[in-house]
């Protein structure tokens, strides 16, 4: 059409693009269906809050806040609260500790070119896997019915050392036991997984410089297997702190048991509840943010980037303009799926 | 001692029901380059593999610089090699991938270090001090500190063969080490393959770069369904091939 610019063939271009040709100003696709659907989401989001801050309910007789906030302050960072969050994460921390170990151990057995090994790394998955972790809780707290004395000595031998079992397995250590070795099970998955997923060319050529299995495993392999394990295991770690909860039963005063204690008395049942919510919260936020610069650290050397942050796809899809686009992955420009 | 450095007789070795190597004959003598063509599928690649201990025989007698390659002989019994002697036997053959197959979670200059820090239990300034002679050696003293990743496809092939040579091999095995590159990255690797036979290093190379069989083969190798169809000086061989066979192979690649 006479008179009509044509913005492909435009010479006098914005000068950004140097000797070559300019850079294409197009118009945008609309996505007319994401701001509806954003309007419905933002509508719902007001609802929550109001519900959440707002709003009142009538209890004995009285006009009074349906999230009863201050009560939930007033116990927040009480002493009892506190030290029930200490004993959660002690549970958290020791129990990935073991579990992580023990869960190596057992994927290297499972891989392992020895049947009766690998054998022996099946059943122990089989058998932790294949029962609730609530069932294998109450089982070590329950132990020292069936082991009143623990022995140590030659099997089937004489006995060196005689433990009593109630003395040995307080409620904390039936916890740890119980929470760890069923983690290990789990972790033992994740870790063959990894394993398995590293190129068998890796494997021969360290082989081929002479390096022994056991090398090639800890100097080759697994510090490759690392990238596709730690994903999983933040997972596992996040899952780990609210199971943890569940040595409430066995009488084992974590956060949730600490909180239970207090509205036992006061009857403050949600508040309290709310206070042990969002200490888990904060923790797994803390948690989640180390996860991602683990994946930072443990992609070096791989051609895979390492996916973006919420924050950052953000930025993407509402500010494109605003986003620095060395910063951006080449796997987003290109449209892949980053959600591995 | 024995001039020999490699000698097959009647090497079998089967995938399965899938037998890839049917009675190889071959032997190369110390400060031999050796040059192995033949189609895909002809068994080349696993031959080398069998020298290096990365797969067992089946029938025949394979042996390096004398020694029987996963077995002992002593009085008239062979007896299994440990893994802990087979890795001492790898040890001292080096190994160039198709794949390159360098470390990705290591530099350049670790790539090459890890053999003699972990297998030799040098310490690291040793380890380091053969790491930069041998990567100044492949032209890539500019690149000690880079990923993998972050290097061509000739320069990784570069580092593995530094990785190789850290290891003071006997013998150096080459599996195809040209063909996964583009075609402008060949001949800085080739260079580095030949100056290595100029220094009299013993060399297996399985390869499809004639130009390389005929300058620097010391013996050209057909190998077809198997077998050894056919061995003999690059030139002769490369002129007139004696076996219906080879000729056929040869029209269809020069």
């Amino acid at each position: 059409m006479p008179g009509s610019v044509d913005p492909l063939s435009s010479t006098h271009g914005a000068g950004s693009g140097g000797a070559g040709s300019p850079p294409i100003a197009a118009i945008p696709v609309r996505h007319p269906g994401r701001w509806v659907m954003g309007v419905v989401v933002a509508v719902l989001l007001a609802m929550l809050v109001n519900t959440l801050a707002f709003s009142h309910t009538v209890r004995s007789g009285q006009v009074q806040p349906r999230f009863q906030w201050g009560i939930v302050g007033q116990y927040f960072t009480s002493a009892p609260v506190l030290r029930g969050l200490v004993v959660t994460l002690e549970l958290t921390v020791i129990s990935m500790a073991i579990g992580i170990a023990l869960g190596v151990l057992l994927a290297i057995l499972r891989l392992s070119p020895n049947p009766l090994l690998a054998g022996a790394s099946w059943l122990y998955i089989w058998f932790f896997r294949g029962t609730p972790v609530l069932v294998q809780l109450l089982f070590w707290y329950a132990l020292s019915y069936v082991y009143p004395q623990l022995t140590l000595g030659v099997p089937f031998g004489p006995a060196f050392v005689h433990l009593d079992a109630n003395t040995l397995i307080t409620p904390f250590v039936a916890a740890i036991m119980g929470l760890a070795l069923n983690e290990a099970a789990y972790m033992a998955e994740i870790v063959r997984a990894g394993i398995q997923s590293v190129d068998i060319g890796q494997s021969e050529a360290a082989q081929s410089v002479g390096m022994s299995r056991l090398m090639t495993l800890r100097h080759i392999v697994l510090p490759q297997a690392m990238r596709l394990i730690i994903p999983p295991t933040g997972n596992e770690t996040i899952s780990m702190l609210k199971t943890s909860s569940l040595a409430s039963v066995t009488a084992v005063t974590e956060l949730l048991l600490s909180v239970q204690n207090i509205y036992s008395r006061t009857y403050q049942t949600v508040p309290l509840l709310m206070v042990a919510s969002l200490w888990y919260l904060i923790v797994t936020s803390v948690l989640t943010v180390g996860q991602h610069y683990l994946e930072v650290r443990y992609s070096r050397g791989s051609a895979q980037q390492t996916p973006l942050t919420l924050f950052q796809r953000f930025r993407l899809s509402f500010l494109p303009s605003h986003v620095n686009p060395s910063t951006i992955p080449s796997a987003m420009i290109e449209g892949r799926s980053f959600g591995e | 001692m024995t001039r020999d450095m490699v000698v097959a007789e009647g090497v079998c070795k089967s995938f399965g029901r899938l037998r890839v190597l049917s009675g190889i004959d071959l032997t190369v003598m110390k400060g031999e380059v050796s040059c192995i063509i033949g189609p895909s599928g002809s068994g080349k690649s696993t031959f080398l593999r069998c020298i290096n201990h990365l797969e067992k025989i089946d029938a025949g007698r394979l042996s390096v610089d004398g020694d029987f390659v996963g077995y002992q002989q002593r009085g008239n019994k062979l007896y299994e090699l440990s893994d802990r002697e087979v890795n001492s036997k790898r040890a001292q053959i080096g190994m160039v991938f198709q794949r390159f197959n360098l470390f990705p979670h290591m530099t350049a200059l670790q790539n090459v270090t890890v053999g003699p820090l972990r297998v030799k239990s040098h310490d690291s300034s040793k380890a380091n001090e053969i790491g930069t002679r041998l990567l100044e050696r492949v032209g890539l003293s500019d690149k000690m500190s880079a990923y993998p990743n972050q290097l061509s496809g000739g320069q990784q092939q570069r580092v593995a063969i530094a990785r190789a040579l850290a290891m003071e091999p006997k013998l150096m095995l080459f599996d195809e080490p040209t063909s996964a590159l583009d075609p402008e990255l060949v001949g800085d690797v080739l260079d580095v393959m030949r100056s290595l036979a100029e220094d009299g290093m013993t060399m297996i190379v399985v390869t499809h770069e004639m130009g390389f069989a005929r300058e620097v083969g010391d013996s050209l190798v057909f190998m077809d369904g198997g077998v050894v169809v056919e061995s003999g000086l690059p030139k002769d061989m490369l002129a007139a091939p004696q076996q219906e066979r080879t000729r056929a192979f040869l029209s269809k690649v020069l």
